[in-house]
């Protein structure tokens, strides 16, 4: 290119960027890697969906920067006896069509969501829920089919619909054209690539940050990146840990949160030649944990002991981990006498491979023969969810329930009759059944410790390290991740 | 020629229809899409019961049935993700498909037949050699590999043009020339192929010997002649770019059917799939048809018997 | 038939250079895919974590990485040539099984007419119309990925493109008078479609099968990039890509490397393709 065309170029490049500045001071825009699958939020729950929809609608409990439950729309709840609870809602709340919040909503969104007639995917996070009634236009009664630790922890996800216009406008209407009482109202939902949400000026916690904010769905990793790089986006998600270190410039930062959820290998302890404990134990001693996470995660991530991460309730330090032994794990294989034995790796897409295959190569160095079966999600899930003896052997996951919560890992995991769980061991099912009856929290941390010390016996898993949510930012964006991964839009603002 | 009509409509039918036969019975064999919709700590009796009101229980042969009795009254059923009508979402999404298939057209027949004629007037000349070398090079370069080339180069390394999605008509350039490269070289080539043909016919020796010259009668007889063939060629060419689009989508973010139909295949949304799929094959055996008949048309003596 | 045989042997001694170094390139990369152990400085899956998206001529503990390293330290060089086996190998198990598939079908339909024509040819307007990328990504997910689920799924799905031809050329030859000689003299119509047809329709398909190929490189390596291609840790040219797309900034070799083999790979294919046509095809012959 000549040198005068090449001013011209970095003159008009100069004058549009600066313009785009201009813009962004009224738009937040946000690349998310999906666009939202539903906007009623009783229907999926998946990231993409929430973290768009949790900004439209309000919750009925929230959790502050630290991770304890505080209100939101519940301003106070008091326990009546184990399976009652009773919730103050507040007053000053109006929904974005004007009409106001009252105890009916509330009561109305917890009853819909149970409705099997709605055949919500998550009926099963609140399925211990039996009724909810309204007792005055500010209290609500919420009745569970037995004593039921993490009732508050579920709630927290629980968004409040306003049962008019539900009633009016009927489901079908209601995903396309929601309305909540969160601070922004949908605005213009082009399905499949962007969702654009408007300030809701009255909103009860004050007036919203930004204009308008536009999430975008960009599938591929390395368009998030370049488009946060142009200006085209003022916050990306799901940045991998090796694309980091390309992330920050004179305009764009990295914004790291150690969150709650873990990297975590399953081993199938009712099949195969991991059905010997010798050979768990082998592979746990097989991993460099620390060799992983400096060297794929570069240093964001950090190795766990159990099957838990530090943000959760019952997470421990007292439970001894398995340090890095190829040596021992080569002995272990051998006392197993399954030297050479093939152990299915199963994978997805979705996972990241790069991980996956250096765990491959750590298990072969101790004398096992790892062979890897990447399908696509959805047989994936078949398989490692269907008989043990065709689950594989092993298979690396990231679990997190946004609950913060032992009962929210483990017990999924590793209970018996568990989908997940091709582990039983009687010991370990009774103390987390007791640990998820009761609400002595000083009682429930005991329970997860003696279970965490089961399963470090037992190896059906193994915690590998505790993954850091990695975003890029334009400079200028105030804004704290949080554990659970939540992207809430009024935590963020423009610094001046 | 009614009769040749009606014969090949009821053909094309037949093909519509199994297709989505076929697409059914694969899509149904891959599994349902229930395990992907429950939240991770579902339990077994959740997840049968999840599939039991979303009807995935029923043997496949009832599932079938109730799904063609569905589009007998025009109804191609809900996505089971969305929860919207599947028409819908494919309706919302197919405008940006047409969009990108017409600038790859744009692409392939502004380079394409140009490039075809000049080889074909041209022969045996330098610039006849590096056209041809073009034209193969167009068609040696996977899909996927000019797509990254082009972000690299002119979106992040230069940053003239998004990387990305569908917000502005720049957004366009890069995904149509990706797109189209591969069917340039199919237009350069038949257009080269449907001239050399006409030019080796008598009134064109015979408007030579009368003293037109070469490029004259190229402009005046031979190109509307040569035209027909490359009209069919053009017609086929849309399914190819449909099908292209599937790749190229992905890459660029667009929000086309392809994306819609991997990332449907991906979550089993089964009757998302299905539609797009009826969809592509519908345009497909439209336009061979329609390509049958023009032949028909302008040359009475094919008569196709298949 | 003797005579045009004669012709093409006149022809062949005027190849033009193109042809021959393209041939030589295509003749050297099956070389390299055959004796990939001998070829190969390291093994193709050997890891070594410290050495991770290292450039060309980078050297570590005394192993020079010729063309770099992959996001694992391991050497791209190797992966590359081992690749090359995939490739080669998924395209040509792939075109013999759509071509046997294909052929037979085009063969019977062409010869027995009637029911078996109607059958087979709806089946091919039904296997043509649905896109080939569309139908391999819903294949796979029933079948599951791998090296020979990834050939069976590609036959499986391009076999109507020989049925076309072979059918259409089978009606052909099935009247001319040496056919139906041995028709008379009680010859079975696998024997004759066998011993008479197939030598007679063997020009066209041999050009369908050489464009073809270069289309399955293609097809392998588009669905290798979308994630459904070769088991890791083996890998091909596509997924190789498909990994090194996110290291573009990174890391331009991993992407470079394979995609440069790649594009001289189906270059020379298509070139020959075109040259092998020409000869062939009367029609489309021009020079």
């Amino acid at each position: 290119m000549k040198p005068g065309l090449a001013f011209i170029a970095s003159l008009a490049l100069a004058l549009m960027a600066s313009t785009a500045i201009a813009q962004t001071k009224e738009t937040l825009t946000i690349d998310l890697p999906n666009d939202v699958a539903t906007l009623d939020p009783h229907l999926q729950w998946n990231t993409d969906s929430y973290t768009v929809y949790r900004n439209i609608f309000d919750n009925l409990l929230t959790r502050d920067s630290g991770g304890k439950i505080v209100p939101q729309i519940a301003t106070e709840w008091t326990y009546e006896n184990d399976t009652t609870i009773t919730f103050k809602i507040r007053a000053d709340v109006t929904f974005q069509d004007g009409s106001k919040l009252t105890a009916e909503d509330v009561a109305f969104s917890i009853n819909r969501i149970i409705d099997p007639a709605l055949k919500s995917p998550q009926l099963s996070q609140f399925d211990q829920i039996a009724t909810a009634e309204v007792v005055d236009p500010t209290t609500v009664k919420v009745t569970t089919k037995s004593p039921y630790p993490a009732l508050l922890a579920q709630l927290v996800k629980l968004s409040i619909v306003p049962k008019a216009y539900v009633e009016k406008v009927g489901d079908q209407d209601f995903n396309l054209h929601p309305v909540g009482s969160g601070p922004y109202k949908m605005a213009d939902w082009k399905k499949g690539i962007q969702t654009e949400l408007e300030a809701y000026d009255n909103y009860w916690r004050g007036e919203p940050p930004f204009e308008k904010v536009v999430f975008r769905a960009v599938p591929d990793v390395s368009t998030r990146i370049a488009d946060l790089k142009t200006g085209k986006a003022d916050l990306i998600r799901d940045v991998p840990p090796d694309q980091a270190s390309t992330i920050e410039s004179d305009s764009t930062k990295l914004l790291t949160g150690e969150t709650e959820r873990v990297g975590y290998l399953y081993l199938n302890a009712e099949a195969g030649p991991t059905k010997d404990v010798r050979v768990r134990q082998a592979i746990a001693y097989a991993i460099d944990k620390q060799g992983l996470v400096d060297a794929l995660l570069e240093g964001y991530g950090k190795p766990i002991n159990v099957v838990g991460a530090e943000p959760i309730f019952g997470y421990t330090e007292a439970v001894e981990g398995y340090p890095y032994d190829p040596q021992k794990a080569a002995e272990l294989v051998k006392a197993a006498g399954a030297e050479g034995a093939t152990v299915e790796f199963l994978t997805s897409p979705s996972y990241p491979r790069a991980l996956v295959e250096a765990i491959q190569q750590m298990v072969n160095e101790v004398g096992l023969n790892v062979t890897i079966s990447s399908s696509d999600q959805a047989t994936f899930l078949k398989r490692r969810q269907g008989d043990a003896e065709n689950a594989g052997g092993m298979a690396f996951g990231a679990w997190s329930c946004a609950c913060q919560d032992a009962d929210g890992i483990i017990f999924p995991l590793f209970r018996s009759g568990s989908i997940w769980a091709k582990y039983k061991n009687e010991k370990y099912d009774a103390l987390v059944d007791q640990a998820r009856a009761i609400l002595d929290e000083g009682k429930r941390k005991e329970l997860y410790t003696q279970a965490y010390e089961v399963l470090r016996e037992d190896v059906p898993g193994l915690g590998l390290y505790q993954v850091y949510a990695l975003y890029g930012a334009a400079k200028n964006l105030q804004w704290t991740p949080s554990a659970n991964e939540a992207m809430f839009v009024m935590d963020m603002s423009w610094q001046h | 020629m009614l009769n040749y009509t009606v014969q090949r409509l009821i053909q094309a039918l037949v093909a519509i229809f199994g297709v989505l036969t076929i697409v059914f019975v694969i899509m149904h064999l891959s599994g349902d899409p229930t395990l992907l919709l429950v939240p991770q700590d579902a339990s077994a009796e959740m997840i049968a019961e999840l599939r039991h009101q979303l009807g995935f229980d029923r043997p496949i042969w009832v599932q079938y049935i109730d799904y063609l009795h569905g589009l007998t009254q025009l109804d191609f059923g809900m996505s089971v993700v969305q929860r919207v009508p599947a028409l819908d979402i494919v309706a919302s999404r197919l405008p940006y498909t047409i969009q990108l298939a017409a600038g790859a057209l744009m692409v392939a027949i502004g380079i394409g037949i140009p490039s075809g004629i000049i080889m074909a007037t041209m022969r045996g000349s330098a610039i006849e050699r590096i056209l041809a070398a073009i034209v193969v090079t167009g068609q040696s370069v996977p899909t996927f590999l000019s797509a990254i080339l082009l972000i690299f180069i002119f979106g992040v390394t230069l940053r003239w043009l998004p990387t990305s999605g569908a917000s502005e008509l720049r957004a366009m350039i890069m995904p149509s020339i990706a797109l189209g490269a591969l069917s340039m070289s199919t237009f350069a080539r038949m257009s080269r192929i449907a001239i050399i043909d006409e030019l080796g016919k008598d009134y064109v020796r015979a408007g030579l010997a009368r003293g037109l010259s070469l490029g004259q009668t190229v402009f005046r007889h031979v190109l509307r002649n040569a035209s027909i063939p490359v009209i069919t060629i053009a017609a086929l060419e849309i399914g190819n770019l449909l099908a292209g689009a599937v790749i190229i989508e992905t890459v660029f973010a667009w929000p086309g059917i392809g994306q819609l139909a991997i990332q449907s295949i991906q979550s089993r949304d089964f009757l998302v799939v299905q539609v797009i799929v009826l969809l592509i094959s519908f345009v497909y055996v439209l336009t061979s048809v329609l390509a049958d008949l023009v032949y028909v048309v302008v040359d009475p003596r094919i008569r196709l018997v298949r | 038939m003797t005579a045009s045989a004669h012709a093409i042997r006149q022809r062949l001694r005027r190849v033009p250079p193109s042809v021959i170094v393209v041939s030589v390139l295509l003749a050297a990369i099956v070389l390299l895919a055959v004796f990939a152990p001998l070829v190969a400085p390291a093994d193709p899956n050997n890891q070594t974590l410290l050495a991770r998206l290292k450039a060309p001529g980078f050297t570590y503990r005394g192993v020079t990485y010729w063309v770099g390293t992959d996001d694992l330290g391991r050497d791209l060089l190797s992966r590359t040539v081992y690749g090359a086996r995939v490739s080669l190998g998924v395209a040509a198990l792939s075109v013999i099984v759509s071509t046997m598939v294909g052929v037979s079908l085009g063969m019977l339909a062409g010869w027995f007419r009637g029911w078996t024509e109607t059958i087979i040819m709806r089946l091919v307007d039904i296997m043509m119309s649905i896109p080939a990328i569309l139908l391999a990504v819903l294949t796979v997910a029933v079948l599951g990925p791998g090296f020979l689920k990834l050939v069976l799924v590609l036959g499986l799905t391009r076999w109507p493109r020989y049925t076309r031809v072979a059918y259409a050329q089978t009606l052909q030859v099935s009247n001319l008078p040496f056919i139906k000689a041995s028709e008379l003299a009680g010859a079975g119509a696998v024997r004759i479609l066998f011993h008479h047809v197939l030598p007679n329709i063997a020009g066209p398909i041999l050009i369908v099968a050489t464009a073809e190929f270069g289309l399955m490189i293609l097809m392998e390596s588009g669905l290798s990039f979308l994630g459904l291609g070769i088991q890791p840790p083996s890998a091909s040219w596509g997924s190789i890509m498909s990994v090194g797309r996110q290291y573009l900034e990174r890391a331009w070799w991993i992407v470079a490397v394979p995609g440069v083999c790649l594009f001289l790979l189906v270059f020379s294919v298509n070139v020959l393709g075109d040259w092998l046509r020409d000869q062939l095809d009367p029609r489309s012959r021009s020079r």
